[in-house]
């Protein structure tokens, strides 16, 4: 299938194989044929800030199911909609780590990667999956609280204010990157 | 568990498994490639399928039939799945079954059936109508136990075909159709394995250690499996855009290579 939009120009001189390869030895300079997409700041972003939500989700699971078994997995008091909400998150978290790690290997293949962004993105995700858990989850949906038979107060607190710190460290590395890829 | 269904399934797998090896010998002697690691993968299938039709699983009652579930499936699926078996009896079929084969691949009922939403439906609805209505409890009935494994089997084998459209169909669905089944499918194993956690399937009395460990495991056995589903999906797509993507540079490059030499233009 070649589909060539060129009318009919006699090139045999150049056979495809003798096409000269980003890194052969004679070309004075190893960039690749194609001007490569420069870097993609804001993807970089926002392809971490996937990962960073799926890696807490993930810490969250793990950390308290799992070794502290804080979260009970099932809340009697959890209504339908809450459960539903829970199931879709789960999964979705699963899915995003995936969708996360590949399109970050895209990022590094195309050498497309803004590592400063990149940083600032897993930080905006890893606390912005807190602070949705933290009020979402925890708060409205009421789908499951932090620890049980606690005053829930000092938890929250340190659950969402850990949450506001990852975002203002996200935000703040978010503007440095911005102000050194400007100059 | 009536022992008949479980041992006519196991000998189908084993005789399967047979199947697929003689074929790839075949293909291999006469100079094709065909990678080993789908042998192992098919092979591997089958096994699982035997060993979970066969044997008496740990735990209590509703733990092991989980166990059994998760393994037939899910598990199996993947692994047959992923073995490619209808691209292997396309490439090795004799002329005549081989159309036959493909009139029925091709066919407006199977192009249908592959529609990822459909198959997770079919898959995701028959699970819910087992454990949700008195279906479960009818399962002593060695008829209905049977009908149902056979259902599971084949939904299971379903969905994974469809999701990860491994094989050649007529109809091929985008990434982003197949992504959002699984997700949907993944969401509704979820909330139905929680569920169980707290209200048994009606008309069945497990005792609730049971019923919370087997709900557990469906849970987090079903993460695994979807997460290998969403590693396939994940290869394809970034091989897929790498051939694009190669295929672009070798285009671009043929032209710079013509502007630099001087080239008619």
């Amino acid at each position: 299938m070649t589909g060539d939009s060129r009318p009919a120009v006699p090139e045999p001189v150049v056979p495809e194989s003798a096409v000269p390869e980003p890194a052969a030895p004679g070309a004075a300079a190893p960039e690749p044929a194609v001007p490569e997409p420069a870097v993609l700041p804001g993807r970089s972003m926002a392809v971490c800030a996937v990962i960073g939500a799926a890696v807490m989700a993930a810490v969250d699971e793990i950390v308290f199911h799992q070794v502290l078994g804080w979260h009970h997995f099932f809340d009697r008091s959890t209504p339908a909609v809450g459960l539903l909400s829970d199931g879709l998150l789960h999964t979705a978290e699963l899915l995003g780590l995936v969708l996360g790690f590949v399109l970050y290997a895209d990022l590094r293949r195309r050498h497309a990667l803004a590592p400063a962004h990149a940083r600032a993105g897993l930080l905006l995700g890893l606390g912005g999956f807190q602070l949705f858990d933290g009020i979402v989850d925890h708060k409205l949906l009421r789908l499951h609280q932090i620890r049980y038979g606690v005053d829930l107060l000092i938890y929250d607190l340190v659950w969402n204010g850990a949450a506001l710190v990852l975002l203002a460290v996200g935000a703040v590395l978010a503007v440095r990157a911005r102000r050194r890829a400007r100059s | 568990m009536p022992p008949a269904p479980g041992m006519l399934l196991a000998v189908l797998a084993l005789l399967a498994a047979l199947a697929y090896l003689t074929a790839t010998t075949r293909l291999r002697r006469r100079g094709d490639t065909w990678p080993g690691w789908r042998d192992a993968c098919f092979a591997a299938g089958c096994a699982v399928l035997a060993c979970a039709s066969l044997g008496p699983l740990p735990g209590g009652p509703f733990t092991a039939h989980m166990a059994q579930h998760l393994a037939l499936a899910m598990i199996a699926p993947v692994l047959v799945v992923l073995a490619r078996p209808l691209t292997l009896l396309l490439r090795v079929l004799p002329a005549r079954p081989r159309r036959a084969l493909l009139t029925v691949a091709h066919s407006a009922f199977a192009t249908v059936l592959v529609f990822p939403p459909l198959a997770a439906l079919l898959d995701l609805g028959g699970l819910w109508l087992l454990y949700r209505t008195p279906l479960f409890a009818a399962t002593h009935q060695p008829l209905v136990h049977a009908a149902v494994h056979v259902h599971v089997v084949a939904s299971g084998l379903l969905f994974t075909f469809a999701v990860c459209q491994l094989d050649p169909m007529r109809r091929r669905w985008g990434l982003a159709w197949r992504a959002t089944a699984l997700l949907g499918a993944g969401a509704a194993h979820a909330v139905l394995a929680k569920s169980l956690y707290a209200t048994p399937p009606p008309g069945t009395g497990f005792t609730t250690t049971d019923l919370h460990h087997g709900a557990q495991l469906m849970y987090y056995g079903g993460d695994v499996v979807e997460l290998a589903i969403a590693v396939v999906l994940a290869v394809q797509w970034y091989v897929s855009t790498g051939r694009v993507r190669s295929h672009e540079q070798r285009r671009a490059g043929k032209v710079t290579a013509t502007a630099v030499a001087g080239g008619p233009r």
